[in-house]
């Protein structure tokens, strides 16, 4: 059983129709990273997905339960996490205020959860009361999983997590995406240079243009010259 | 004329309590909302003119109006105040439903230009029912303090404005500072997508932001008239620009900066009246908006946008 | 008969204020039509206008007057020019700090001219004679057509009651002719503009500013541009209403006449129509008229009257705004707008 079912989806902004029926699937326990160019719609789908956008058509299902159109607040609840590509933390609020806002919806106490999290990103516990606005964009990108997995969802959404880092930073992002999906949760990546993102994942797959064209195994796209050549700034 | 400044300085001290006061509520609804408010003067009215009328109601149930200590008024004056304000956040919540809501798509000039329209029939709603003549909230003449040691006189009505001022501005501090729902409004202004994606209800965060902002504003009324001593159906339009330069002096969005905003103002405005005519005031505080966006329109505490 | 008569005269009256309130629209729609700038300071140029027309073509300070300047007695056409340009200088003024910056803050700024202007209209007695306002202003060849009319009825005794009381308002007939001609090269004017070059411009300003900034356009010139020709406009707008109420005061320019049912009109006839404007503000002109007789046979004040009016004309803007926001007119459309994509 697979945990997030994407039908057939339509999407886009007002009357201009970005995506023309996209199928995907994200299995328990999977790193599904998504490729293509830009503009090809990545970024709408996440959005699609997490309930930002409504969908024209097509059905999308979480563990089985019909999430079709539901807004945003709704789909967290359900334990989905979205970390979009930019603007992605509070910044005049502290990095304990912002991780607080993760867990929005839950009630009580919410330490055991941010231990949790310092554990993964041990940088932010020494930086509790910086605004995050005043942080490093690589910090930044730590508050921004950090404030997602507190909700400690079944999948994390990531929208191009390494865009605009520098290489060491995003290695070190990657190296903690990996640490997270250990713990055994199902990872789904947009990216636009993506060939980090690959390595640790499960399966891949290539949108253009509004539509699937290609699906496989991680290494697999990894290693085909076409692929490599048309979206992944060749060799 | 130099002798003249302390007292001028208190003055500014009262005046500028008023206009923080005001200046919150235009503050928060640009931040969360995004959009200048132009009916908060109004608003500001609305509540000046409801606890008027439900000062008798308060009688009624039996509230005394004998004053408190060196005060003008009496608890009658207070529960009538404080329902007044409640009342105002009523109204105006009904309008975010009935109007704004619907407009929340149609982009932040259409929804200024209503506030504009929903400004000038809320002042004309007053005129209609209360008259353009100035109501009285109490006959009562209070006498004037003199400080020792300091130049200045003091009437104890204007103490209460400045405390109640300080006590308000406190209160919102910690409720934006440490409650869950204060959190989430700042977050909200800081990054509206963002907080939708964390689960927080951007509809219920509007309502507290109507709600806060309203009974701030109504406040601002109400003081307004007990400084004054009277009240008309143009009290808050009149005091709009000041308030307006007050919040861009701040750094508009940030209420904190409305504060430090309307404090100036206000001073600046008393003080002008040693130099110039007193029919000018409201010119001081247009005079220190242009100053303001020529040298740093983000305002003395605003983020870069 | 006697009541065709009464009601032909009134129509002309009526005419005349609303073209004059149309002159203001069309100055209106080039700014926040054309090039999306907010001004809620109509009044503010407006005002300006009146005034500096009534200095240049009215009568000196006579002995009651507080004046000390002014009044010029020189032809109407030069107290229109003098108009376009005072208001031209404000709105140029005005412009420089705000026109960077987001709408809400040219918005502010021309609240707070508005206000400005209103309050130097009543403090400044020496230039404006204060509160009392300016008196005895001339209409253009007012005592020629008049003079002509009146001898026209002394030497025909035999003219009918109602051809007299016709005749009698030839006046009116005459500066309707001015309004309306007014208008028209106005509207001839801003069609031009709208299909050239800079009109384009304009417009893509107020569809996207960043794409017309990178497009290679200086987005602040041309606002500027805009802001200061639509005033002048507005400058105009007040020398015409100057010249035939013959007398101005800080009252005639509060912001509900000068600015809010201005704004009322354009919405109303059609954001970005010059057509819309005009129409507009007959439309919303008649409406306000119209709610004068209608209050009138309710048992109101003359102050609550004139509350509920503005009461209506409030509820009338949100109803617009909410149900039917291109207004009567809708803007014709060059091409399609399509949305960015935030990708």
């Amino acid at each position: 059983m697979s945990l997030l079912t994407v039908d057939q989806i339509v999407s886009g902004y007002g009357d201009m129709e970005v995506l023309h029926g996209v199928d995907l699937r994200v299995d328990p326990g999977e790193i599904l990273t998504i490729i293509g160019p830009n503009g090809a719609g990545k970024s709408t789908l996440m959005k699609t997905i997490f309930g930002i956008l409504t969908p024209t058509a097509g059905a999308i299902a979480f563990q089985d339960q019909d999430i079709t159109g539901l807004s945003p607040d709704r789909v967290v609840r359900l334990g989905l996490a979205y970390v979009p590509q930019v603007e992605n933390v509070f910044p005049s609020m502290t990095v304990r205020e912002n991780l607080e806002m993760g867990a929005f919806v839950l009630r009580g106490d919410l330490r055991e959860r941010i231990s949790r999290v310092t554990e993964l990103f041990p940088v932010l516990s020494k930086r509790w009361k910086t605004h995050v606005g005043n942080m490093s964009g690589g910090e930044r990108q730590m508050v921004a999983m950090g404030r997602a997995l507190m909700l400690d969802p079944q999948l994390l959404m990531l929208d191009e997590p390494s865009a605009a880092l520098a290489p060491n930073l995003a290695a070190t992002v990657f190296e903690r995406i990996e640490a997270i999906n250990e713990s055994g949760l199902s990872i789904l990546i947009v990216e636009q240079n993506a060939k980090d993102s690959l390595r640790l994942s499960d399966r891949g797959c290539v949108l253009a243009a509004g539509l699937k064209c290609f699906e496989d195994t991680g290494p697999n796209i990894l290693a085909n010259e076409d692929i490599g050549r048309l979206y992944l700034g060749g060799e | 004329m130099l002798s003249r400044i302390p007292q001028l300085l208190f003055y500014g001290l009262v005046s500028g309590s008023i206009l923080a006061l005001g200046g919150i509520g235009v503050s928060l609804t640009y931040s969360i909302l995004r959009f200048s408010n132009f009916a908060h003067g109004d608003m500001m009215a609305l509540g000046a003119y409801l606890t008027l009328a439900l000062i008798p109601v308060a009688g009624t149930l039996g509230i005394p109006s004998a004053a408190i200590g060196p005060l003008s008024f009496g608890p009658r004056f207070i529960v009538a105040a404080v329902v007044g304000m409640a009342c105002t956040f009523v109204i105006v919540v009904a309008l975010d439903r009935l109007i704004f809501r619907r407009l929340r798509k149609a982009g932040r000039i259409t929804l200024m230009i209503t506030t504009i329209g929903i400004a000038l029939s809320m002042r004309n709603a007053l005129q209609f029912f209360w008259g353009p003549q100035p109501q009285y909230y109490t006959a009562r003449i209070q006498l004037a303090i003199q400080v020792p040691r300091l130049a200045i006189r003091v009437k104890p009505d204007q103490l209460f404005v400045i405390s109640v001022a300080v006590l308000l501005v406190a209160l919102l501090h910690l409720f934006l500072r440490y409650t869950k729902t204060g959190k989430a409004m700042r977050a909200t202004s800081d990054n509206p997508s963002l907080a939708q994606v964390t689960g927080i209800n951007t509809e219920r965060i509007i309502l507290w932001t109507w709600v806060i902002g309203a009974s701030l504003a109504a406040l601002a009324g109400v003081l307004a008239g007990v400084e004054n001593k009277f009240i008309t159906p143009e009290l808050g339009w009149q005091m709009l620009l000041s308030i307006f330069a007050a919040v861009i002096l701040g750094g508009i969005g940030n209420p904190y900066g409305a504060i430090l905003g309307g404090v100036i103002v206000g001073v600046s405005e008393e003080v002008s009246t040693a130099f110039i005519s007193t029919g000018y005031k409201p010119a001081v505080a247009f005079g220190i908006l242009v100053l303001m966006l020529l040298i740093r329109p983000t305002g003395l505490l605003g983020r870069r946008s | 008969m006697e009541l065709f008569v009464g009601i032909i005269n009134y129509l002309v009256f009526f005419a005349i204020t609303a073209g004059t309130y149309g002159v203001l629209s069309l100055g209106l729609n080039l700014q926040w039509g054309y090039t999306g700038l907010f001004n809620i300071g109509v009044a503010a140029f407006y005002a300006v206008g009146a005034y500096a027309s009534a200095l240049v073509s009215g009568p000196p300070p006579d002995m009651w007057d507080g004046r000390l300047v002014g009044g010029f007695e020189l032809p109407f056409i030069l107290g229109i020019l003098a108009a376009a340009l005072a208001a031209g200088i404000i709105a140029f003024l005005i412009g420089i700090p705000t026109l960077r910056l987001r709408a809400d803050y040219l918005a502010i700024a021309t609240i707070g001219i508005a206000e400005t202007i209103r309050m130097v209209l009543k403090n400044e007695a020496w230039l404006t004679n204060g509160v009392w306002g300016l008196q005895q202003l001339p209409s253009p060849f007012y005592d020629a057509i008049h003079r002509g009319a009146t001898g026209f009825v002394q030497t025909h005794p035999d003219l009918s009651p109602w051809l007299r009381a016709l005749v009698l308002k030839a006046y009116n007939w005459f500066y309707l002719f001015l309004v309306i001609a007014a208008l028209f090269l106005l509207y001839l004017f801003l069609r031009r503009l709208a299909q050239s070059p800079w009109g384009r411009v304009l417009r893509a300003i107020r569809e996207d500013e960043v794409v017309a900034s990178m497009s290679g356009k200086n987005v602040f010139a041309f606002k500027l541009q805009a802001l200061v020709l639509g005033a002048m406009i507005m400058g105009i707008g007040g020398a015409f209403y100057a010249h035939y109420a013959r007398f101005i005061s800080p009252t005639s320019f509060e912001p509900f006449y000068g600015t809010f049912i201005v704004w009322v009109m354009l919405i109303l006839g059609g954001t970005g129509n010059n057509k819309g404007a005009i129409l507009g503000a007959f439309v919303v002109w008649g409406t306000w008229a119209g709610t004068d007789f209608i209050t009138g046979y309710l048992p109101l004040s003359p102050t609550q009257e004139a509350s509920l009016r503005i009461i209506v004309i409030g509820i009338l803007l949100v109803s617009i705004l909410l149900v039917r926001p291109q207004g009567l007119l809708p803007e014709m459309r060059q091409r399609r707008r399509t949305p960015r994509t935030p990708e």
